[in-house]
């Protein structure tokens, strides 16, 4: 393996483990593991940043397509906020930005998530299937109906008395919901987990000296878990 | 005034964190430690995902949107990895690679060395491209999907496009057969639907982090999205491929984990009722 490659897993599983240690308690090896992952990711971003003038802005200006310059110009204008007197200029790229990505949203937003939904709900049967299949309709149907109910009607007389009953079926599928958007978070972060210990077992332990260099890591991170003042070494100033 | 000693109920709803990720950990390394080797049942929407794959007709060409970021990797890689050896499988499927996400050509790296892409005999350039990571999310797509050479002109490594055979003929969203996202963002599952879907027809295969499938749902169900699948049933294609690897090595830990989450419900139960019948405060 090639010593890039090595160092690489080794970076990666020590910070792994000062990552994981706040799970247990605050220490300065997550402190330092968190502060350099935001500096590496503002770098990333930043490296990122310039490649894109580069390759989307200043590539095709310089092969002599002029309008670009157009671009650049936005582009330098978005700095003027920085200016006391004519920050407003700024406003302009900014609405641009904003009314290009609004109208290449509009342009289909009603169409996928509007008339399709509603397509998708109103076509939905509920005689002539299986069992299961019309009750899980119906379940369906009634929930939508219910919290649809319970956002638009939202004044007194319409959520109280007998009509509560809506209310209170659509809190209990918006629950249900809820619920299940949950279930599926913790799942997500316990694959995240499998990820970096499935990592650490069987790609960095098995380098040679990651074995030694486990229970030595572990202790220090353990050790840097105490509080500072209790710490028999080094001793922190009164 | 001394503070009233806590009872058994107060110590159960109280469980130190140090204890209950001990556990955890515990319940994640003992599986690696030693497989149990829990069945992998396979679900509608993953054999739906391997059945479109399947039925390509030779000469197709998929579009393949590796968005996702660094934290999502180790749910997402093992799926696209085994979509990957799908694909690479079947004769003469070209695959074209791009990012919404700035981590993704880096991440797509990794998952190439993971498959072992030289035994599937393929080429860069003429089977698989990465065309590189293109800023702007939903604005990226509609690009890209109006016209690449428009949008990019070079690969990932910056290579020009016009030096691959693979781009021949292949520019617009309307040159694709199939749509295949990998993301952790909303923007860009969500995005696809409307710059791809909606405009040009594209079949769409969408995996996701598990927390975002209940959101996708809803397009799969109005026929927007071909199969709405989460990295956590990575083990179920991987099983069809017959590529065992992460996914169904995941499939023990993510079981005994749930068990212990479900033990911890229980218990939690058990001292929030208990304080109550006992006359302490719920």
């Amino acid at each position: 393996m090639e010593l890039a490659s090595v160092v690489q897993i080794w970076l990666a599983a020590l910070f792994t483990i000062w990552i994981y240690s706040i799970a247990f308690r605050d220490n300065p090896f997550f402190k330092f593991a968190e502060h350099t992952f935001v500096g590496a990711a503002a770098g990333h971003s930043l490296v990122y940043g310039v490649d894109n003038i580069v390759r989307y802005g200043w590539a095709p200006l310089t092969a002599g397509n002029i309008l670009y310059s157009i671009v650049f110009i936005l582009g330098i204008i978005m700095y003027m906020r920085y200016h006391k007197t004519y920050f407003w200029v700024s406003r302009v790229p900014m609405a641009l930005i904003v009314g290009i990505g609004i109208g290449l949203t509009l342009r289909s937003t009603v169409t996928s998530e509007f008339i399709a939904q509603i397509i998708s709900t109103a076509s939905m049967k509920v005689l002539g299937l299986d069992a299961w299949a019309a009750f899980s309709n119906l379940i369906f149907i009634i929930i939508t109906l219910a919290t649809v109910y319970f956002f638009i009607f939202t004044f007194p007389k319409a959520q109280g008395g007998r009509l509560s009953l809506i209310s209170t079926i659509a809190r209990y599928g918006m629950m249900a919901a809820f619920g299940y958007s949950f279930a599926n978070t913790v799942l997500s972060r316990f694959n995240m987990i499998f990820g970096r210990i499935d990592f650490l077992m069987n790609t960095w332990l098995v380098l040679p000296y990651a074995m030694l260099a486990l229970p030595v890591v572990l202790i220090l991170v353990i050790y840097a878990m105490i509080p500072a003042e209790k710490r028999p070494w080094p001793k922190t100033k009164k | 005034m001394t503070a009233k000693p806590k009872t058994i109920w107060d110590k159960l709803e109280d469980i130190p964190r140090e204890i209950l990720y001990g556990l955890l950990l515990v319940c994640i390394i003992v599986p690696m430690l030693f497989p149990i080797g829990f069945p992998v049942p396979i679900s509608a929407e993953v054999k739906r995902w391997y059945d479109t794959i399947e039925a390509l007709p030779a000469g197709s060409v998929v579009m393949v949107d590796f968005g996702y970021s660094g934290g999502g990797e180790p749910e997402l890689a093992p799926f696209a990895v085994a979509t990957y050896a799908q694909l690479f499988r079947k004769a003469d499927i070209k695959v074209v690679t791009m990012s919404t996400a700035s981590e993704g050509p880096l991440l797509w790296e990794k998952a190439m060395t993971e498959l072992n892409i030289a035994r599937f005999g393929k080429e860069y350039g003429k089977d698989y491209i990465h065309i590189g990571y293109i800023a702007g999310t939903e604005t990226a797509m509609a690009a890209v999907g109006k016209s690449i050479s428009a949008t990019t002109t070079t690969d990932y490594k910056g290579t020009p496009l016009s030096k691959y055979s693979i781009m021949q003929g292949v520019d617009s969203a309307e040159d694709f057969a199939l749509l295949i996202e990998y993301t952790t963002g909303g923007d860009q599952s969500e995005g696809w639907v409307r710059q791809w879907y909606t405009s040009y027809k594209t079949p769409y295969l969408c995996c996701v982090l598990a927390m975002m499938v209940p959101t996708m749902l809803p397009y799969q169900k109005a026929g927007q999205i071909v199969s709405v699948v989460s990295g956590a049933q990575a083990g179920q294609i991987e099983i069809l491929v017959k590529a065992p690897g992460r996914g169904v090595k995941s499939a023990d830990v993510i079981t005994v984990t749930h068990l212990l989450c479900i033990a911890l419900v229980v218990v939690g139960n058990i001292a929030y009722f208990g304080k109550k019948f006992s006359g302490g405060k719920s």
